[in-house]
């Protein structure tokens, strides 16, 4: 871990930060009121069986239960596109970025070697994630109050599906650092980080509005954040297990690959 | 102890050969020039001895350590300066210097010296880099290498985007930083520019090194060109050492001296002669010339 860098990373992003965080913590405040205001509704209008029972748990949320509600925020299109601003973006960029600029070169031709360099970037990244999540719960929670329903929330276990999206938004952050690290350019680390991340959301989603596709849910890693379970008081150490090991798979292929590899002249 | 030695130091890629068994030394307190057309292999060389390419065989070492199993410990000593240089642009330079001052683990005393010399006065450090021009860039990327004192400075293209007012001041910081015993490695393409600051230098070609010289040796080996006109007979040049192509018409004389001058400067003695010019040998020429034999 290189001080000087870290430092340096999120002075680059605190502007992006601040924006992000915000908009979550604003959709994560939106959540609990839309269900206090709307959800017998929604309800009512899933019991008339105009929707397959599918449609009403998308991706493990549904808008008729506090817990739901606050599941169906954190796996809504709108939540991973704006965490992804930091769990792909910030990944892919942050060494391919700086090699296709050229700065990279500046910053390695200091005594820190490529590994520290590396972990400085992830921590770097973990937190931003880790920032970007416990906004979101933090609206969430600020609006189960203000729609009047903190009641209904284990907050104990808030704290819980915390450490559960990081683990998961984490994952795909240390594959994007990974693939990263692996290119000079910015375009294919960006590319193959998004193709992963929109694959395993397909994969997911598939398989909760399918059932024949269901199979395909374990396949993906969104699967290992079951928010509503956690939120109710099953965390299941197996799903963190799971996205753990994929966090070190990423870890090991940067780590091997990023100190042997040829950073020859920017183009 | 040399500040850089290199045996053998190959890097192919693929069927490429950007670098062909490179043997060089470079000695403690030298301005050592490396010349070299684009493509030559000048910056691979540079980025093997960081440790930024791995060699495909071969090895470098830099203040006696070992280009990759240290390269860490290599670049705490060194200061470097890519060639077109990439900055931060959304950081003003006075925090591109603070940030780059902190990763070199060793305080910046150089920095206001090198300020002052580049005219880079507080308020342009105050303002962003993606204001800056070309030369103010350079000018950041030349104090972010220098100002911590380095041992060894590797200055790739220093000079690219300097006015000549700011060449010569840089040209004066280097003179300072080698009268203090500093060694400087510096790769160009700039003739007049090595010609200028350096005490030795190695010309690269496709990857192979064409020479290792003094500049001085090289100089005094090189060709000038003589022409005088004359008032009456042609003094006799075909015998003198290092006198070579002589041509008299029309009352003038052309030839061209090889070497050591004094010889020709005794025969022209008593020679009838009206006017007289003698070009001074230039780097180009050697250059060209060495290119030129490596090339057949």
């Amino acid at each position: 871990m290189n001080g000087p860098l870290f430092r340096h990373s999120v002075r680059m992003q605190r502007v992006k930060l601040i924006v992000v965080s915000t908009a979550l913590a604003i959709w994560g405040f939106l959540l609990p009121v839309i269900y206090a205001k709307f959800g017998s509704q929604v309800r009512a209008v899933f019991d008339t069986g105009l929707f397959p029972a599918e449609f009403a748990e998308f991706g493990g949320g549904d808008l008729f239960s506090l817990a739901g509600s606050v599941a169906f925020g954190l796996i809504h299109p709108i939540a991973i596109i704006l965490t992804s601003v930091f769990s792909v973006g910030y990944a892919a960029s942050a060494v391919a970025g700086e090699r296709q600029r050229g700065t990279l070169e500046v910053a390695l031709s200091r005594p820190v070697s490529r590994r520290v360099f590396y972990l400085t970037l992830l921590v770097a990244n973990f937190c931003f994630v880790a920032i970007n999540v416990g906004s979101l719960l933090a609206g969430s929670v600020a609006g189960s109050a203000f729609a009047g329903v903190i009641d209904q929330l284990q907050l104990r276990n808030v704290p819980l599906l915390w450490l559960n999206a990081i683990l998961l938004f984490g994952s795909f952050a240390a594959v994007g650092l990974a693939a990263s690290v692996s290119f000079d350019r910015l375009p294919p680390a960006l590319g193959v980080t998004l193709g992963y991340v929109v694959l395993m959301y397909f994969l997911d989603v598939l398989g909760s509005l399918w059932p024949d596709a269901r199979f395909l849910q374990p396949y993906s890693l969104f699967h290992y954040l079951q928010a509503k379970s956690v939120l109710t008081g099953t965390f299941a150490a197996f799903d963190a297990a799971i996205l753990t090991g994929v966090i070190a798979a990423a870890m090991g292929w940067a780590l091997y690959v990023f100190p042997r590899r040829d950073l020859g002249a920017p183009g | 102890m040399h500040a850089i030695t290199t045996t053998g130091l190959t890097k192919h890629y693929g069927p490429i050969r950007a670098l062909d068994a490179l043997d060089i030394t470079v000695r403690e307190g030298e301005i050592f020039g490396f010349l070299g057309p684009n493509g030559a292999g000048k910056s691979t060389t540079i980025r093997l001895l960081l440790g930024f390419l791995r060699p495909t065989s071969g090895e470098g070492r830099v203040l006696g350590l070992d280009s990759v199993r240290d390269s860490v410990a290599i670049r705490a000593r060194i200061g470097y300066l890519p060639g077109g240089v990439a900055l931060y642009d959304s950081l003003t330079g006075e925090e591109i210097l603070d940030y780059l001052g902190e990763l070199s683990g060793r305080p910046p005393v150089r920095r206001k010296e090198l300020c002052d010399r580049l005219e880079l006065l507080p308020q342009t450090l105050r303002r962003l880099v993606r204001d800056y021009s070309r030369g103010m860039r350079q000018k950041i990327g030349i104090v972010q290498a220098l100002q911590h004192e380095p041992e060894l400075a590797i200055l790739d293209e220093p000079s690219e985007g300097l006015d000549p007012l700011m060449q010569r001041a840089f040209y004066d910081i280097l003179d300072v930083l080698k009268n203090e015993g500093r060694t400087i490695f510096f790769s160009s393409h700039v003739l007049s520019e090595v010609e200028r600051v350096c005490d030795r230098v190695a010309i690269v070609r496709r990857g192979r090194l064409v020479a290792v010289e003094e500049i001085a040796a090289l100089l005094a080996r090189r060709m000038r060109k003589v022409d005088m006109r004359l008032a009456g007979t042609p003094p006799r040049l075909e015998d003198v050492p290092g006198v070579l192509n002589i041509m008299i018409a029309d009352g003038r004389l052309t030839c061209q001296v090889e070497g050591d001058i004094r010889p020709f400067l005794a025969a022209i003695v008593d020679a009838p002669i009206v006017d007289l010019t003698i070009e001074p040998a230039h780097l180009e020429d050697a250059f060209l010339e060495l290119y030129k034999e490596a090339g057949r």
